[in-house]
């Protein structure tokens, strides 16, 4: 429907999309910016060259998932924000509720995995990243602690449409 | 949604849409949808504590509300379907965690007392809830929530007990607001 007011209605292959980037940490930091830059990363830091999805692409986002190993873990408070073109589809998101067993996680049946490092969430609503738009998203963290060459990834798991030939020619 | 109109399954953006035009905001259906959590902390233990009320003087990690505190912005809402209440781990608010406490708390949207009385039980959910070895300290709002509409303030004033002897408890407290929200999107007007 989105793909549609925007005028991009060539059909597509339907599939389940998932694509993520991740961050090396300098010491101490605690914000840190995702989907910005893809130079020197190897394919499981990021799937993507750029911050935009193909001409022929488009997802909608159901799930965020983060994975770290940064020394304060991703127990503490938390600040996401995500942007599409000029929008933010998602504010001031904290994360931490869902983040090991503590009894507050969003989902009714949450995993309770009792490390600190992995935390996902389902979201209640779509969000659309369409064609040729460019995304980024914004992560803040309460707690400090982080030291050098510690890795984070942000991944935004969904469904979508990839191109496909088949269908176009 | 008054009961007398649901009729099949209402969801949160019906309702939020129903509200919204109740109240005469005409413009929310245009908004950007998204899902939202707000939260709040009170770090000095007490008996009782009034949450959101004053958020603006705070700031991250103490809450997430920013300088608006608890009234949102034009055109931006929140339909509250969990609310859910934990412990601040120390003053700064970073972190936190869970405990055995239960919470009494009133949600008050304006001058009006929407949730009155209301009891999150430790455990209270175990029918239906699974945070591994953790007891729920989450509440689901039957229906489809309530509407915190743009512009209007409010607060939660909560109470924290020992669950099982029900005695007054003194005890930081810190409490989220999850739901479906409204964000502003400018499409035509700038």
């Amino acid at each position: 429907m989105v793909n549609a007011k925007l005028g991009a209605t060539m059909p597509g292959q339907q599939t389940t999309r998932y694509i993520y980037d991740s961050v090396v940490a300098a010491a101490g930091q605690v914000n840190f910016n995702f989907f910005q830059t893809f130079a020197g990363k190897t394919d499981l830091q990021s799937n993507l060259t750029t911050n935009k999805l193909d001409s022929s692409e488009s997802m909608v986002i159901k799930s965020i998932y983060v994975a770290t190993n940064v020394t304060q873990g991703l127990t503490g408070h938390s600040n996401l924000n995500i942007t599409v073109g000029n929008q933010v589809v998602l504010k001031d998101f904290n994360l931490a509720f869902n983040a090991t067993n503590r009894g507050v996680s969003f989902d009714r049946l949450h995993s309770g995995i009792v490390t600190t490092d992995y935390v996902e969430v389902r979201l209640l609503t779509d969000i659309v990243i369409p064609p040729q738009v460019n995304f980024k998203a914004t992560l803040e963290l309460a707690e400090g602690g982080t030291l050098a060459a510690e890795s984070i990834t942000l991944g935004l798991k969904g469904y979508g449409t990839i191109f496909s030939a088949g269908s176009t020619f | 949604m008054p009961a007398r109109n649901v009729k099949g399954n209402v969801q949160a953006q019906d309702k939020i849409l129903y509200v919204a035009n109740k109240l005469g905001l005409s413009s929310l259906k245009y908004m950007q949808a998204t899902t939202r959590v707000i939260y709040d902390q009170s770090t000095t233990a007490a008996t009782q504590h009034t949450l959101f009320e004053g958020a603006a003087a705070r700031s991250f990690p103490l809450t997430n509300l920013g300088a608006n505190g608890n009234t949102f912005q034009v055109d931006e809402a929140l339909l509250v379907e969990k609310i859910a209440f934990f412990v601040p781990d120390a003053d700064d608010g970073q972190n936190f965690a869970s405990s055995l406490n239960s919470y009494k708390f009133d949600l008050i949207i304006g001058n009006k007392t929407v949730m009155k009385d209301v009891v999150v039980e430790y455990a209270g959910q175990q029918a239906f809830y699974n945070d591994g070895t953790a007891g729920s300290q989450v509440i689901d709002l039957e229906g489809v929530g309530i509407l915190i509409p743009p512009q209007v303030e409010f607060k939660i004033n909560v109470k924290p007990f020992v669950t099982n002897t029900r005695g007054a408890a003194s005890a930081r407290v810190g409490c989220y607001l999850f739901g479906t929200g409204v964000l502003l999107n400018f499409n035509t007007s700038i």
